[in-house]
Formats: structure tokens, sequence, C-alpha cells
């Protein structure tokens, strides 16, 4: 468990609300379609915060006229990580933007350990910092699954 | 540090515990919505609403014949507008199963229906978006293992929210060759028919015949279809009247001569095998205004106004290979 | 021996004869010129002493900007000085204020130097606003053109980067300023950090004034900031920074203290406005070359931005700055306790935000302007802003904006980790109903207490707060807006 009010990792667009139920998440997915998006589901069990690149479940979804299809991928992720963080991300390809427009949490271990920090001294009283997170000093595959 | 949280407490709500601050209350639960009441008690209010009766008129209008299928369009509106005053009395039922099959020779407006289809019944709210993705085998079937599962998911993710109209469906089954993928697909679009329905609305089309067939191997497939839909054969007097709206659309007219003239073709042409309907009487309009475009073309000097540029004349019908007797060629009549 | 005819003299000898000439006579009046694409344009607000004629006040704001001067000199002839010279080509009354008018006045692409904030402005404001002829005139919008604007690299970072080093996406940033401003020692002023990012927020803010004082050494607040920061950071897992100030008295002093900052993990520095432009272009292109973010502080432009008869526009010093090369710049919260009205400010956001800014008279934008794909500024919205006013925020501005509440989070009654909190879960709710297609304008308020029902330090927020608003005319508000307040 983390030491921040909320308990949990804080990354996402609603980390501080009670989780999304299926309808909720729907919901978000249309409006990303509705903007012209592009629905992309990923999971990792490492989520260091400057871990940029999660594993991609599938590729992301083009051309998609409603959320359903994306629902279609989230659950089968679901049933392969059920033990994961996996999140939604919604890219936007305007000209200018060409980044991501939405991201969110939508799956998460049932326990999370969190990170330490570690420091090193250096010279004066100047100090180098590590984030490390414990659950990832196990193998892939064995971090969450207790 | 950390501290585990208490036993009982859903992990789904947040506590925000910051240790010394008073507790916060417990989440209230999530309540299930129920369907909204829109306040229509008259059928007459349901179509006023739904705006669907423009759309059935439309499918009137523009389709030549086509009765029974007309018909049983009708039915099924009707069957969903009265579903929508019992839902919105509370008298729930289940989900209609909306699954259909389109059966008729080539040319007869399957895929044409199909798209009124998909309006209709995002109107009367029975799909989300209303679009129409239209496939065949060769989008659901891979040709190596692995390959059937995500393509047919891929296609069937995009028709969500919509109609998938899958053509000559027949040739998903192919029992004789034990290394094909097609039953993979089958296997799949089973499931979504069954579990999706509020997602998907799924349409097979091809020959009468060849769909019995496919029905009578495949018995979870047919018990999933709620609608047959037969598209009869056109008859003359329809392919008349499908020539002359294709005429109009395309700024031409017949002469007098030439509409009798394209009556006898027809006749005729009926009687030969490989005939399409509205398709055939296309491709025969269409050789009918290249040889108009030849016989005006002769004449260079002519000054060629609207009528002359607009009208076929019989000639340009009745130089067509089916008015010399015993020609059974393969090249277009 | 002065000529007193209205239009302009063409006999090149008459023209250079020594003498004093009206400016409309030297030919800075110019009414059927036709702007050119690479012209640089700027809008002046006049307010000419009595007397004078409207077209020879804006004739004379073009001349006194580009190359006249108060007599007729022989050595113009030694230049090719037709098209040297500035041509004012429009003059119009301004609505509702008479004695005033807008003057539009074209400056060819030679007069100025390339990649030079500095340069542009001195030859534009650098003379001609204590001209005596003129009682009061404001520089009101300004287009650059494109082949001007790519001589510019802009700012160091962007929006789009931005968020992708941070990996937050489709949601407001929230900040908050540590207070008090001044007299925390370096140790207190990082537990103020620590506390404000572990609840929630994603920056903590330095104040302009806090630089390196008796109280608190630079280096002491680099150092405890930091260990804040990179506590949050782990105790949430998210990505956090602190806005380490390094404005300093000289170049020197602020180079050092952004490398320390840099060495020390630091994902961002703030630099004041009244650092002047030359410095601003450097620390621009240092933090690129260091991958920093680079956040600014508009300090002192209240000066002459606020009165709408005299001064410079915000909206200028804006696009100014995203061209010289900022991150974050306050650009107004319209409904806080700082000066703003709604259209005007979000005037400002646009010029941050845009691809291509378009004219909008309401909300005193003056021209079209292509910005040459030239990176986005994320605008800041602090002061006097609190967690009840969330759904008019997201409203008013959308999601590209940093929105920091400092007394809002500080002050809450239950810590500032609880005021964090409250902000955060404020946001998400907000962000989350709008995009279910609630109207949150309306229904705001009751987002925000269903939101409250779930999260203790949210409600304790609304119950101190919620009824705070500043309700004060604006001084600045547009001349073309559909219900105008009365201004200056």
């Amino acid at each position: 468990m983390m030491s921040n009010p909320t308990g949990r990792l804080t990354q996402g667009q609603f980390s501080f609300l009670p989780d999304l139920s299926d309808a909720e998440i729907g919901l978000q997915i249309d409006h990303g379609l509705r903007q012209g998006h592009a629905w992309s589901v990923e999971y990792t069990d490492d989520p260091h915060p400057r871990n940029t690149y999660w594993e991609m479940f599938g590729m992301p979804m083009f051309d998609l006229r409603d959320a359903a299809g994306v629902m279609l991928e989230l659950q089968a992720c679901r049933q392969a990580f059920p033990n994961h963080y996996i999140r939604l991300l919604a890219f936007d390809a305007t000209r200018g933007v060409e980044s991501i427009a939405m991201c969110f949490i939508v799956n998460r271990p049932a326990r999370e350990p969190g990170f330490m920090l570690e420091r090193q001294e250096l010279q004066g009283r100047s100090l180098r910092y590590t984030t490390r997170g414990y659950a990832v000093q196990r193998p892939e595959g064995r971090r969450y699954g207790d | 540090m950390a501290t585990e949280p208490p036993p009982g407490r859903p992990m789904d709500a947040p506590a925000f515990s910051m240790p010394g601050v008073r507790p916060t209350a417990p989440a209230p639960a999530a309540q299930a919505s129920a369907p909204a009441d829109d306040g229509a008690r008259s059928v007459a209010q349901v179509l006023a609403q739904t705006q669907v009766e423009q759309v059935l008129a439309e499918l009137d209008h523009d389709l030549v014949g086509l009765g029974p299928v007309k018909a049983r369009i009708r039915d099924i509106a009707a069957l969903l507008v009265i579903d929508r005053l019992r839902a919105n009395l509370g008298l729930a039922s289940q989900a209609p199963s909306l699954h259909m099959s389109f059966t008729g020779h080539p040319g007869t407006g399957k895929t044409t229906v199909a798209l009124r289809m998909a309006q209709i019944l995002h109107r009367l709210g029975q799909v989300r978006q209303g679009h129409l993705v239209a496939v065949t085998r060769d989008d659901l079937v891979g040709q190596y293992i692995g390959h059937t599962a995500p393509k047919t998911r891929e296609v069937l993710k995009r028709a969500m929210g919509g109609v998938l109209f899958i053509d000559e469906a027949y040739y998903l089954y192919r029992p004789e060759n034990e290394r094909d993928y097609g039953q993979e697909a089958i296997e799949i679009l089973l499931q979504v028919m069954e579990n999706q329905r509020a997602d998907l609305v799924v349409i097979l089309a091809g020959y009468h015949e060849r769909m019995a067939t496919f029905f009578q191997s495949n018995p979870g497939l047919s018990s999933r279809i709620a609608h047959h839909l037969d598209f009869p054969d056109y008859q003359v007097d329809e392919l008349q009247a499908i020539s002359q709206s294709m005429l109009t659309q395309q700024n031409y007219r017949f002469s007098e001569a030439a509409a009798a003239a394209f009556r006898q073709y027809l006749e005729r042409r009926l009687q030969q095998p490989h005939f399409a309907n509205a398709r055939s009487v296309r491709n025969a309009l269409d050789r009918a205004r290249l040889r108009q475009a030849s016989r005006l073309f002769a004449e260079r000097g002519r000054e060629l106004d609207r009528d002359a540029l607009c009208t076929l004349e019989a000639q340009d019908i009745l130089a067509s290979r089916v008015f010399r007797a015993g020609q059974p060629s393969a090249a277009p009549l | 021996m002065s000529e007193t005819g209205r239009t302009q003299i063409t006999d090149a000898k008459k023209r250079y004869s020594a003498g004093v000439l009206q400016y409309r006579q030297m030919g800075y009046w110019m009414p059927d010129y036709q702007p050119r694409d690479t012209d640089i344009l700027c809008l002046f607000r006049i307010t000419p002493q009595d007397g004078v004629d409207p077209e020879e006040a804006a004739a004379a704001v073009a001349g006194e900007s580009s190359t006249a001067t108060w007599t007729v000199v022989w050595t113009d002839r030694l230049t090719a000085c037709d098209s040297y010279r500035a041509k004012a080509y429009r003059v119009e009354p301004v609505p509702h204020q008479p004695g005033q008018y807008f003057a539009w006045v074209a400056y060819d692409l030679i007069l100025f130097e390339e990649g030079s904030i500095a340069n542009m402005t001195a030859s534009l404001i650098g003379n001609v606003f204590s001209f005596k002829p003129l009682k009061a005139a404001r520089l009101e919008d300004i287009r650059i053109p494109v082949a001007y604007v790519k001589t510019f690299k802009g700012p160091p970072t962007g929006l789009v980067v931005e968020r992708e080093r941070l990996d937050k996406f489709g949601r407001p940033l929230l900040g908050a300023t540590t207070k008090p401003k001044l007299g925390l020692s370096g140790r207190n002023y990082g537990r103020v950090i620590y506390e404000g990012l572990k609840g929630g927020l994603d920056f903590m803010k330095d104040d302009e004034n806090i630089n390196s004082q008796p109280f608190m050494h630079w280096r002491d607040r680099f150092l405890y900031v930091m260990d804040g920061v990179n506590k949050a950071q782990a105790v949430t897992g998210e990505i956090k920074g602190s806005y380490l100030n390094i404005t300093a008295g000289t170049m020197e002093a602020m180079y050092e203290r952004a490398e320390f900052a840099r060495d020390l993990g630091s994902v961002v520095v703030m630099v004041d406005l009244v650092v002047g432009w030359t410095a601003i272009q450097s620390m621009a292109e240092w933090c690129r070359r260091n991958d920093m973010l680079m956040h600014m502080h508009r300090a002192g432009h209240g000066t002459y931005t606020r009165q709408k008869n005299h001064g410079v526009s915000f909206r200028v010093i804006a696009k100014w700055l995203r061209l010289a090369g900022c991150d974050h710049l306050h650009a107004g919260t319209a409904v806080g306790k700082l000066e703003g009205d709604p259209l005007t400010v979000q005037g400002y956001y646009h010029i941050c935000r845009d691809s291509h800014t378009r004219t909008d008279l309401s909300r005193g934008l003056f021209f079209d302007m292509d910005w040459a794909d030239t990176r986005k500024v994320m605008p800041v919205a602090s002061g006097g802003i609190h967690a009840g006013q969330m759904h008019q925020l997201l409203h008013l501005f959308g999601d590209d904006v940093i929105l920091q509440f400092g007394g809002g989070t500080i002050g809450h009654p239950q810590g500032i980790q609880a005021g964090a909190v409250a902000n955060r879960v404020a946001l998400e709710s907000m962000v989350k109903a709008r995009n279910e297609g609630r109207d949150i304008v309306n229904e705001g308020p009751a987002i925000l207490r269903q939101a409250a029902r779930h999260c203790g330090p949210l409600q304790a927020a609304l119950e101190t707060w919620g009824e705070i608003s500043f309700n004060y005319q604006s001084t600045d508000s547009s001349d073309f807006a559909p219900t105008p307040s009365a201004a200056v």
C-alpha cells in the first residue's frame, strides 16, 4: 500500500476517483471516439513513473465507431492479465498535437506495494535520487500474483 | 509508513487516509440506472421522436418492387416501436434478436436494403451509431493458423454500434477442406451474435438455396437469425421502372421507341442465364449510352442540343446481341 | 519654413528641404497601402492631444517608431527611405470612447533583426510612447508574419512534449504557490512542497520575489525542495515538479542556479519577466539544451498592461513571450482575485495555444496570425481561485492549462495534503463529468457536491470557500464585447 492519501498509484486522469464501472469507461471511450481519437489498451507490471512504454495489448484501434469494440479488447486484456496495471490511451493525430489526448487506469493489482526512494550522497549537501519499485525486485510475471 | 487497508473496505473506493485527519464517510453504493421513460405513449409520438417514418418512406419510394421485403421491414419497425412503448411503461422484455438473413439473386437490392435497415434500427435506438460494414469471407478468414481470430475481431470492432453485412456468407463454411479456418470465424460470430446483441446486428446474405444448405449445416447460426427476408427477382415492369429511375438520375431519357425496345430487350434477356437484376439493367444502360455516343460522334458537324444529348434512341438498344437469335456467348448482351 | 498641407509630398526637392513637415506629408500616412504578408502589423490605441488630427497622430506614431525625426534630415536621401518608413494605413475611432482612435501601422521586415525580441520591442515601443502630441498610447495587438516568426526558436519544450515528459494527459495540471510568500526557511519550505505534491498536485511554485534572501539562500531552497519533490514522486508514482525560481542579478548567477536545479533533477525552472527579453531568450535556449521546462512569471506586467488607454496590452507581451520562448505563462484566471475579464483572458489563452490565431474582436484579437507551427505555451491560471470554481475554470479554459491554487491548498482547514486532495478530486470529477456529456456550467456545483460525498477534504473546502468570488468591474475588457463594461 502506498502512503499517499489514496493508497494507490495516482497516474492517469481519474486515479483520485472511485474505480470507473464498465459503463463509465464506455462513456469516456465514446468521448474520445467523438473527438476522432484512436484507443489503445496497454498493460504493465512496472508502473515506475519514468516507464513510458507499457506493453501494448493489440494495436491501436483506428476507424472504430463505438465503445463496444474497445471494451472487447479491454475484457480480453483483463482476462489475460488480471493482476497487472492496465490503462486505456487515446491517440490524437491532429497536426500540432500528434500525441496522447486521454489516458486512465482501468485495472490494478490487488495490492500495490509502491516505491522506495534511494538517496545517494554527493559533495556538499547534494543528493541524487532514484525511485525504485518494490514489486520489480521480482521477475516479470511474478510481481503481483499473491 | 504504509498501513494495510481495513478488512472489508472495497478496493475501488479511495479512502483518502491522512493519519490524524477525521476520516471520510464511506462511499455510497453505485446504483444501477433504470432505463429512462422518454414519455411517448402512442405510436405517433414514438414515430415523431425517432423520425423513422422518413426512412421508411424513402425505402418505399426509392426502391422499386420488393413488396414482401418492405412489408416485413414495416413489421419489424412496428415491433420495435411497440417495444419502446412497453419499455416506457416499465414492461421490460428481453432485447429482441435482430439478426437477419437476406436471400435472393444478385442485384435484387440486398445491400441497399441493409443500409436502410441500419438507419431504421439507429433511429429506433436499436443500434447506437447506425453505420454499415459490408464484408465477405475473405475479410473475416485468415490464411494460416492464428490469422482468423484477430481478423474477425478487427471487423467486429469496426462494425460495433452498427450493422455487419456478410455477403455470400456460406463461403465461410468449407467442410471439405479440413485446413479451412472459416469455422473459427463462425464460432466467433456465434458468440457475438448471442452475447452482444445490444452492440451489433448481423445480416447474412446470399443465394437462397445455398443459404438454406449453409443453415442446415450450422444450426447454431440458423437459430440466432430472427428474420429471414427473401428478395424475389424483379419482374419486367419493375425492371423497366428501375431503368427509368436510373436514367433520370443520370439525365438521360428513352425515346418512345427506345422504351418499347428496352422492354423487348428485358423480356428476351430474362430468358437467358446469369441475369443480375438491377445490376444487369445498369450494365445494359451503360452499353446503350456507349452506342448513343458512337452514333452522335459520327455526325461531327451537327449541333447537339439537350434533347439529342439526353435521348437514347431505339437503335441504341436494338444493337444488342440479345436480339440476334441463337447467340449464347459469353460476351455482354 | 514649414508646409501646412495635408497630403504626402512626393516631390523630392520639396520633401527633403530643411524645415518641419507634418508626418503625413513625410509619407507616414498611406491610406491606400495594402499590407504585405511579410509586414509586421501593429495596432495602436492612441489618444491624441487636443487639436491633433488623428491621422497625423497615427502618422506620427508610424514615423517615430521607424525612421522619422521632428525635422527633415538630408541624410534620409542616402537611403531607400520610402521602403523603410512605417506606414499608418488605417485609423478608426474606438467605439464609445471619444478622443481615442485605433491606428494600424505596417512595418517592413527589413527593420527587424531575426530572432531578437529585444530588437522588436525597442523598435516598436522604444520611442513613441513618450511622444508629446499623444496624451496616451497603447500597443493593442500585433501581427508578426510567418517570415519573422520562423526566425525565433519559440518555447523550449512546448505543451505537447511537456505532457509527454510528465506522462499526464487529458486533464488540466494542478499547482500551488508556496505561502507565505516570504520568510520560510529552506527546510520548512520543503515541507510545504512535499505536502502539496503528496496530496495530489502536479507542481508547486516559488513566488516571483523568492530569489535568494537572508531568510533562505537559493541553494538551500533548491536542496530541500528537490527532496520534497522526489519523496512525493516515490509515494505517488507520478512525476512531480516544483518551479525553482532562478531569477538573479546577473546572467552568470542565473546560469549557476539553473545548472544546480538541473543537477538535482528538477524538471522545471522559473524565470520572472523582469529579467528582460534578452535574458529570457538566453534562458529559453539553455532550457532546450538541458531538457528543462521554463515557467514564466509575468511579474511587473500590470504596471503597463492593465490600463486600457496607455501601455502595452498583455496579448502583445504573450506573443513576444511565446516567440522568445517559455513553456508556462501566467495568463489570467478571469474568476480569481487578479485583473482580467473572461473574454479578454480567453484571448490570451488563444495566443498561447493556437496554431492559427483568428481575429475575434470580442476577445481582443485584432489580427489573424499564423504561428508557423511554433510550439505552444501552457497557460497558467493563478490567483485567488479555489476548488468551488472548478467547473467555471474547466469551461472557460479547457484541458491545456495549469490551475494554481495557492491559498486554496495551503489554507485548507484540514491541512495542505487535504487541500491538494480536494483540488485534485474536484478536477478529476469535473473532467469525468464533462467527458460524459454533462453540462458542467449549470451542473458544476452539483457535480462537486456529489464528488464531495466520497471525499471529506473536498467537502471541507466547499464549506470553507464555496461562497467566495471576486466580482469587480474589469478595467480592460473588449470594446467589442456584447455587454461592454465601463472602462478607463
